[in-house]
C-alpha cells in the first residue's frame, strides 16, 4: 500500500517519461531536424514537470541540465555556461539584495509611513497599501515585498478587531491590496522579477536586442502606475469593508512603531546602498552588466557590515535561482535546435485563419495565452518556456519582437484569479485571512481591465516610444 | 485501564468551537488526555524562505503567526468547559516548534490531563491522519457544516474524508450540542457490541439517555433485528444501563438519520482493518454522515500497535 501511494504521488514522472518516449520514436515531422526533435521530446516533459511539480521545481533545472547533455544537445560545459549567465548573477544578486533589506525592520517604519500618509480612512489607506507594495516590489521583488507587508496588514486587522468573523472583508480587502500590489508591479524593473531577467537574456542571447533596465522601467512603469489605483478601486467595490475608519488601529500602530525609537545608521546605510545599486543599474550597468552592478551592491552590504552571509544564506531561495538557470538554459536549447522556430511557424499557420497571426491581435493571443500557462505554472517557468515562442512567432511576423517580449512577461503579472499563480498571492494566502473564492471576486474584472490597459499601452504609449 | 486520547480538530468556523466544545466536556469527564489541532495552509516549497521572515516579522510585532489564532480560540473554549484551568497567558511564544512534526503548546489539564494544541503544515486530511497516527489517539472529533449538497461535498469532505480513513474512533460533531442523546446502532454483529460498549460508556460519563436501534431492512427480518437489539439491551443492562429499545424497517441509513433526526449521536461500529472491507461495510456510516442532520460517533476497534521493540 504504502509503496502504491509512493509511487502515485510520483505519477506525473512515469507519464512524462513515457511521453518524452513517444516522441523520440515518433517520425520526425517536416522543419524538424533529428536533434530538433530531441530538443522538443525534453520541452514537452519539462512543461509537464513544470506544471504537476513531481519533484520540486529546483530538480526540474537539474532535470533539464541532465537530459541536455544525454540527449546530446549541449556539451557539459556549455549547460553550465547557460546555467550561470550575466542574467543569473542579476536574478541572484537581486534576491541577495532584498534579503539584506528585509533583514533591517523597516516593516513598521513602511506601515508608519503608509498610514501617515492616507491618514485613517480605509479607502485611502487602500490605495496607500497597494501603492507602496506597488513601488517597492518594482524593485525588489514581490516575494520579499509580499512577506514584509504581510504582518503589516495582519497588524491593521489584529488592531481593529480581534474577532475575525466582525472584519471579514477588511481582512480581505487588506489582505488583497498587498498581494495585488506586489504581484502586478512586479514587471516594473527589470530587478522586480526573475522573469523579467530571462526576458532581457532571451532578447539578447537569441535576437541580439540590448534593453537598458532603464529603458526597461521607461516602457513598462506606466502600465503600473494606472493598475494601481484601478485595483484599489475594484478591490473597494468588491469586498465593502465593515469599518470604515481605521483610528485605533493606526495609534495602535504608531505605539508599536514608538518602541522602535528613530531609524538607525544601519537602516540609513542599507537604504543607501539600496539606492546607489538603483542608480547603477540605471546608468553604468549597460556597460558592465546588470548581474555584476548587482553583486557590487551586495558586496557593499557585506563590506558596510549590515548583513551577514548567514543572512543571505537563510533568506536566499537558492532553487529559485537554479529554476531559472534551467528555463533560460532551455530556451536557449530551444533556438539552437529548432524547436522554437518550428514550433512558431506551425502557431502562425494554425492561427492565419483566424487574422491573429500579426500586429494586435497576435498580442492578444499572446497575452491570453501567457495568462493561461501562468496560472499553471509558475511565471518564471512560462516565461522561461514562452518567451523563445512567443519572441519567434512575432519575428517571423514581423511583429516587434521587443513588444512581445513585453507582453509575455507582463502577462504573467495579470494572474488575480487563483492563489498558487503568483508568488505574492501564495504567501498572502498562507497568512490564512483568504479563501480560494476571494480571489475570483474581483480577479476576472481585473484580468480583463489589465488586458485592455495593455492593449492600449502597446498600441499607443510604445508606438511613441518607438519598440 | 490506559487513559484515552482525543483528538480535536479546527478550522476556525463555529461548528469546529461546538465540537471542541463536546470533545472538552467528554475529555474532563472521562479524564482523558485532549489534543487541539490546526492544520495550516501549506506554502510552496518556493516560498518557504519568505514565509520564514513573515514569521519573524509577525513576531516582532507581537502578533500570533497564522493559525494560532485559532488555536488560542480552542484553548478559550477548553478553559469555558473546565478541562483547563484559566490562565491569562496564551501567548504565541509559549508554543513549542517541531514536537513530533507539529508546533505544540502543552497544558495540564484540572484533572491532569495532558492537553495540547497542536498546529500542523499541509493538507488537513493527510495531517490530521498522520497526526492520530503519531499521536496514538483513540478518538478523532471533528466539526462538519449542516449543509448538503454540491457545497456540503466539497466543504464537508475533510470530515468525511477522514471518517472513512481513519483507524481509530472518528466523531463527526454535525450540529452537535449539549443535550444531544445517544442511538446505538446494532445489527448483532462483534463490531457493533464494541460499539454499543463504548457508546453507553460515554452517554454515562456524560449523563445522557441511550435509546438502541435495530433495522431490519425487510419486513420478515424484523424479529431477527429485534433479538440483536435485545442482546444489545442485556450487553448494557451488565453495564448497568438502562436502555430503550426500537426496531424500524427499511432502508438502514435513511432509518438511522430519520430515528435520529437532530437530538441523538449516531453510535456505529466499523471495520479498522482492511480497506476492501471498509468500503462495503463503512457505506451505511458515511451515508448517514453525509445526509443526517445528527452527530455520528463511528466506532473502530483500535488495531494492535506494531511493536517496535521486539524482545
Amino acid at each position: 500500500m504504502a509503496i502504491v501511494s509512493e509511487l502515485l504521488k510520483r505519477k506525473w514522472i512515469f507519464i512524462g517519461f513515457f511521453v518524452g518516449l513517444v516522441i523520440l520514436t515518433l517520425p520526425i515531422p517536416e522543419g524538424l531536424t533529428p536533434i530538433g526533435m530531441r530538443a522538443l521530446a525534453l520541452v514537452v516533459v519539462t512543461f509537464l514537470f513544470f506544471m504537476t511539480e513531481p519533484v520540486p521545481l529546483p530538480g526540474v533545472a537539474l532535470f533539464i541540465a541532465v537530459s541536455e547533455v544525454l540527449l546530446g544537445l549541449e556539451k557539459p560545459t556549455g549547460v553550465a555556461q547557460s546555467f550561470m549567465s550575466d542574467s543569473v548573477f542579476f536574478i541572484m544578486g537581486s534576491l541577495m539584495i532584498a534579503a539584506a533589506i528585509v533583514k533591517q525592520n523597516l516593516d513598521k517604519r513602511i506601515a508608519l509611513a503608509i498610514v501617515r500618509l492616507t491618514g485613517p480612512r480605509i479607502e485611502r489607506i487602500v490605495l496607500g497599501l497597494i501603492s507602496v507594495s506597488a513601488v517597492i516590489a518594482s524593485f525588489i521583488g514581490e516575494h520579499t515585498v509580499s512577506a514584509m507587508m504581510l504582518p503589516v496588514g495582519v497588524a491593521l486587522i489584529k488592531f481593529t478587531s480581534d474577532d475575525r468573523k466582525k472584519v471579514k472583508n477588511l481582512s480581505i480587502l487588506i489582505m488583497l491590496s498587498i498581494a495585488y500590489g506586489a504581484m502586478i508591479a512586479a514587471v516594473g524593473t527589470p530587478s522586480g522579477g526573475a522573469r523579467n531577467a530571462i526576458m532581457l537574456a532571451y532578447w539578447k542571447e537569441l535576437f541580439g536586442i540590448n534593453l537598458t533596465y532603464f529603458q526597461w522601467v521607461v516602457a513598462a512603469y506606466p502600465i503600473i502606475l494606472l493598475e494601481v489605483p484601478i485595483v484599489a478601486l475594484i478591490l473597494y467595490r468588491s469586498f465593502s469593508p465593515e469599518v470604515k475608519d481605521l483610528s485605533p488601529a493606526i495609534a495602535a500602530l504608531r505605539e508599536k512603531v514608538k518602541e522602535e525609537g528613530r531609524l538607525t545608521q544601519q537602516d540609513w546605510i542599507t537604504i543607501g546602498i539600496f539606492f546607489l545599486t538603483v542608480l547603477m543599474w540605471m546608468t553604468i550597468s549597460s556597460r558592465i552588466g546588470l548581474g555584476i552592478t548587482a553583486l557590487i551592491g551586495v558586496l557593499l552590504f557585506m563590506v558596510a557590515g549590515v548583513v551577514r552571509w548567514e543572512d543571505l544564506n537563510n533568506n536566499v531561495n537558492w532553487g529559485t535561482i537554479l529554476v531559472y538557470g534551467g528555463a533560460i538554459s532551455l530556451g536557449l536549447v530551444m533556438k539552437q535546435s529548432g524547436v522554437a522556430d518550428w514550433i512558431a511557424k506551425s502557431f502562425l499557420i494554425w492561427v492565419e485563419p483566424f487574422g491573429i497571426h500579426r500586429g494586435v491581435p497576435l498580442l492578444v493571443a499572446i497575452s491570453l495565452m501567457t495568462i493561461t500557462l501562468s496560472s499553471l505554472m509558475s511565471s518564471g517557468a512560462t516565461v522561461g518556456m514562452l518567451g523563445p515562442i512567443t519572441l519567434q512567432i512575432a519575428s517571423l511576423s514581423g511583429t516587434s519582437i521587443i513588444e512581445a517580449g513585453f507582453v509575455t512577461v507582463i502577462s504573467t503579472s495579470f494572474v488575480y484569479l487563483t492563489s498558487v499563480a503568483s508568488p505574492s498571492c501564495n504567501i498572502v494566502y498562507g497568512g490564512g485571512y483568504l479563501n480560494r473564492t476571494d480571489f475570483l471576486k474581483a480577479g476576472w474584472k481585473l484580468v480583463l481591465i489589465s488586458l485592455m490597459l495593455l492593449l492600449l499601452i502597446s498600441a499607443g504609449y510604445w508606438r511613441i516610444l518607438g519598440l | 485501564m490506559a487513559k484515552m486520547k482525543f483528538l480535536m480538530c479546527t478550522d476556525g468556523e463555529e461548528h469546529a468551537e461546538a465540537a471542541i466544545r463536546f470533545g472538552g466536556r467528554l475529555a474532563k469527564e472521562m479524564n482523558a488526555d485532549a489534543s487541539v489541532l490546526h492544520v495550516r495552509r501549506p506554502i510552496s516549497s518556493s516560498e518557504r524562505v519568505q514565509l520564514t521572515t513573515t514569521r519573524k516579522k509577525l513576531t516582532s510585532w507581537d502578533l500570533d503567526i497564522p493559525g494560532i489564532d485559532y488555536l488560542t480560540r480552542a484553548r478559550e473554549i477548553l478553559d469555558e468547559v473546565g478541562l483547563t484551568p484559566s490562565s491569562k497567558e496564551t501567548h504565541s511564544r509559549a508554543f513549542e516548534g517541531g514536537v513530533q512534526g507539529a508546533t505544540e503548546l502543552h497544558l495540564v489539564g484540572a484533572g491532569g490531563e495532558n492537553v495540547r494544541l497542536r498546529l500542523r503544515e499541509g493538507d488537513p486530511v493527510e495531517q490530521i491522519l498522520e497526526e492520530a497516527e503519531v499521536g496514538g489517539y483513540d478518538l478523532i472529533i471533528l466539526g462538519s457544516h449542516g449543509r448538503r449538497g454540491l457545497a456540503g461535498y466539497f466543504v464537508g469532505s475533510t470530515a468525511l474524508r477522514v471518517a472513512d480513513l481513519a483507524t481509530c474512533s472518528v466523531l463527526i460533531a454535525k450540529n452537535i450540542r449539549r443535550d444531544h442523546n445517544f442511538l446505538l446502532c446494532t445489527d448483532g454483529s462483534d463490531l457493533s457490541e464494541q460499539a454499543e460498549i463504548s457508546g453507553a460508556e460515554m452517554a454515562r460519563v456524560l449523563g445522557a439517555k441511550v435509546t438502541i436501534l435495530s433495522v431490519a431492512e425487510e419486513e420478515s427480518r424484523r424479529d431477527e433485528a429485534l433479538q440483536s437489539a435485545r442482546r444489545a439491551e442485556m450487553i448494557l443492562a451488565q453495564m448497568g444501563i438502562e436502555a430503550k429499545v426500537k426496531v424500524r424497517v427499511g432502508h438502514p441509513s435513511e432509518e438511522i438519520a430519520a430515528e435520529a433526526k437532530d437530538h441523538d449521536i449516531v453510535v456505529m461500529g466499523a471495520s479498522g482493518s482492511s480497506a476492501v472491507r471498509k468500503f462495503f461495510l463503512g457505506s451505511v456510516p458515511l451515508k448517514v454522515m453525509e445526509y443526517g442532520e445528527c452527530p455520528v460517533l463511528i466506532v473502530r476497534e483500535k488495531r494492535g500497535k506494531i511493536p517496535l521493540q521486539a524482545g
